[in-house]
């Protein structure tokens, strides 16, 4: 299996445990990943409000290259997964936009045929990889580990450019928890919105979102989150001090990114998946992995 | 046709007698060609006629009985119950939600209402247009599709009972009051445009999170957060200097600089001297290895980005 790799931004700089541990699983799965070192941001939503033409371009120009390398492009975020395959739903469905685009491309020398697919990494592994095929790699299963899926908004909807899956009831994640070995515990908020996208300009409120996600999660018996964006991983592990602040409440929910959690059953040393880099210490509840 | 047994748990409130709300399940017989709504009227005619909702045009035409069904606000007459049995189990029935609660099914829709009428949803005609009766003011086809869809709004409410910013910010106007600017801004007879978009800071433009619940609910497809953002658009290029509108143009900024994002710069453009009040966690993310640096060096091949954004900036001139 081989992919045209597209980290995104925040796995190279604010999350680089998320970076680290993607390519520590990938080796041990033998899935090849060429990374797209050319490859521009996806825009996570705000480029679009700065010109939503020239949102369409950039991501364009990201399949280009991957087309180029005649691969499928993989992320590891939900917000990059779920702005690129909207920029594609909207060249498949536009055949003057899709001009348009192919015209302004030809200036940088580069064509978009339509032809490539966006997967997110947890799409990848149950529709590519396998969910037995994964099995069979596990070496250190979650011995029932009470697991808390949390999405991020961008994997499910709109189901028009996610469509991996029933919005209205997810289970991509809570099966590949099964699979690793641990319990997924629903908690009623695996859908909703983490608060990242306003934790600048309305803070409070994004503290108070990412805060009942957590404490509904907690409630709800999970001794860890898990999730496939790091944007999320962002509002809910790194701003966790603060949104305990602000709801007033001891919270303290270790937050594990999807490829973190994968590594852990994988047997991968706690040191590669970066654990250390957590606001939130995860060594509490995995104590011996 | 074959039937099946099937549990709807409803959502139940009196204020005359009940202190508290419960849920009363009740079984009823439904086959494949069923609604939720003609499952609750077999439940209001055959087993509790106290059942209480609202219902019109069984057609999905009057967005009278939109509803919590299974989490998700949906027209009950436009939801089949056996796909929501089949797919969670039963059939669990509340009242929306970011409305105050009336009885059982019913809440109190003025609120979302007031929100509404803050976007101002009707035409502001200019004098001249009006002077002159005799003759009709049409649109052209090309001017009816850019604010058509927009139009199709019914009203329902459906998207602000699932809006989640709403949950926690009552300034915020909501999804379908921002749809209806952008449907009269569209609008080539409307005068207000310029004061419709200079309003959009105090009703809450930056308050979304795009968490595409509108898009998702809406029972007629207007897909409110994409008016949003054209809005963000408009009203970054029309002088907002919020902290929302100063994060987008970072954000650009940033992508034509070093084709990625550089979180440090974004952080500081956006926040300026509000960034004190993170600086111990700014701290806290440096001892951890995790605070992003300032500087980002360019991707390979940065010229190509920067031509794209050339050559969006020449279209725009033209």
């Amino acid at each position: 299996m081989k992919y045209a790799y597209f980290p995104g931004c925040v796995a190279k700089s604010a999350a680089p445990e998320l970076y680290n541990s993607t390519a520590a699983i990938a080796d041990k799965l033998g899935i090849e990943l060429t990374e797209l070192t050319a490859a521009s941001c996806c825009g996570a939503g705000v480029q679009d409000e700065q010109n939503p033409f020239l949102n369409v371009l950039l991501n364009a120009r990201t399949f280009a290259q991957a087309e180029e390398l005649h691969l499928d492009i993989l992320t590891i975020c939900s917000t990059c997964q779920g702005v690129m395959g909207d920029v594609k739903r909207q060249l498949d469905e536009d055949a003057e936009l899709f001009s348009r685009t192919n015209e302004a491309l030809d200036r940088i020398h580069l064509q978009y045929k339509g032809k490539v697919k966006v997967k997110h990494l947890v799409w990848a592994l149950i529709e590519d990889y396998g969910v037995k095929n994964l099995e069979s790699h596990v070496v250190k299963p979650l011995n029932g580990l009470k697991v808390a899926p949390f999405y991020g908004c961008y994997l499910l909807r709109p189901v028009e450019a996610a469509g991996f899956e029933d919005h209205a009831k997810p289970s991509s994640l809570e099966n590949l928890i099964t699979v690793l070995g641990g319990e997924p515990v629903r908690h009623g908020h695996e859908d909703k919105c983490c608060g990242f996208p306003i934790l600048f300009v309305r803070h409070k409120n994004a503290l108070r979102m990412s805060s009942d996600c957590l404490v509904n999660a907690k409630k709800s018996g999970a001794q860890l989150m898990v999730t496939p964006c790091p944007l999320c991983h962002l509002s809910l592990d790194t701003f966790q001090k603060k949104a305990e602040k602000e709801a007033r409440t001891h919270i303290e929910l270790p937050v594990l990114h999807f490829s973190q959690l994968v590594g852990v059953a994988l047997g991968i040393e706690p040191k590669t998946l970066g654990f250390s880099k957590h606001m939130v210490s995860v060594e509490k509840i995995l104590p011996h992995q | 046709m074959k039937k099946a047994k099937t549990t709807f748990r409803i959502f139940r409130f009196n204020p005359e007698k009940d202190k508290q709300p419960h849920y009363d399940e009740f079984a009823v017989e439904i086959d494949s060609m069923m609604s939720v709504l003609d499952a609750l009227e077999d439940i209001k005619h055959e087993q509790d006629a106290s059942l209480t909702f609202r219902r019109s045009c069984r057609s999905g035409i009057c967005g009278s009985c939109a509803m919590k069904i299974n989490h998700l606000t949906k027209l009950a007459c436009k939801t089949r119950a056996t796909t929501e049995s089949s797919k969670h189990g039963e059939v669990l029935v509340e009242p929306m939600g970011n409305m105050p609660l009336i009885r059982d099914l019913i809440v109190d829709m003025g609120e979302f209402w007031k929100e509404v009428d803050r976007g101002k949803p009707w035409l502001v005609a200019d004098e001249k247009m009006l002077s002159d009766l005799s003759r009709e003011n049409l649109l052209t086809k090309e001017q009816i599709q850019t604010s058509s869809k927009l139009a199709d709004c019914i009203m329902c409410g459906c998207c602000f009972s699932d809006c989640f910013s709403r949950v926690y910010d009552k300034n915020f106007s909501g999804p379908a009051s921002l749809a209806k600017v952008v449907r009269f801004v569209n609008d080539p007879r409307d005068r207000a445009a310029n004061k419709r978009i200079s309003k959009l800071v105090e009703v809450g433009l930056w308050s979304c999170t795009h968490c595409y619940f509108c898009w998702s609910q809406c029972p007629k497809e207007v897909r409110p957060v994409e008016a949003i953002s054209a809005l963000r658009t408009l009203s970054s290029d029309s002088g907002d200097v919020s902290q929302g509108a100063r994060h987008v143009k970072a954000f650009s900024d940033s992508i034509r600089s070093t084709g990625m994002l550089n979180e440090a710069m974004v952080y500081l453009n956006t926040m300026r001297f509000d960034a004190l009040r993170d600086v111990s966690l700014i701290l806290r993310m440096a001892y951890k290895g995790k605070a992003p640096s300032p500087f980002r060096r360019p991707i390979p091949k940065i010229d190509e980005v920067r031509l794209l954004y050339q050559i969006v900036k020449e279209g725009k001139a033209r």
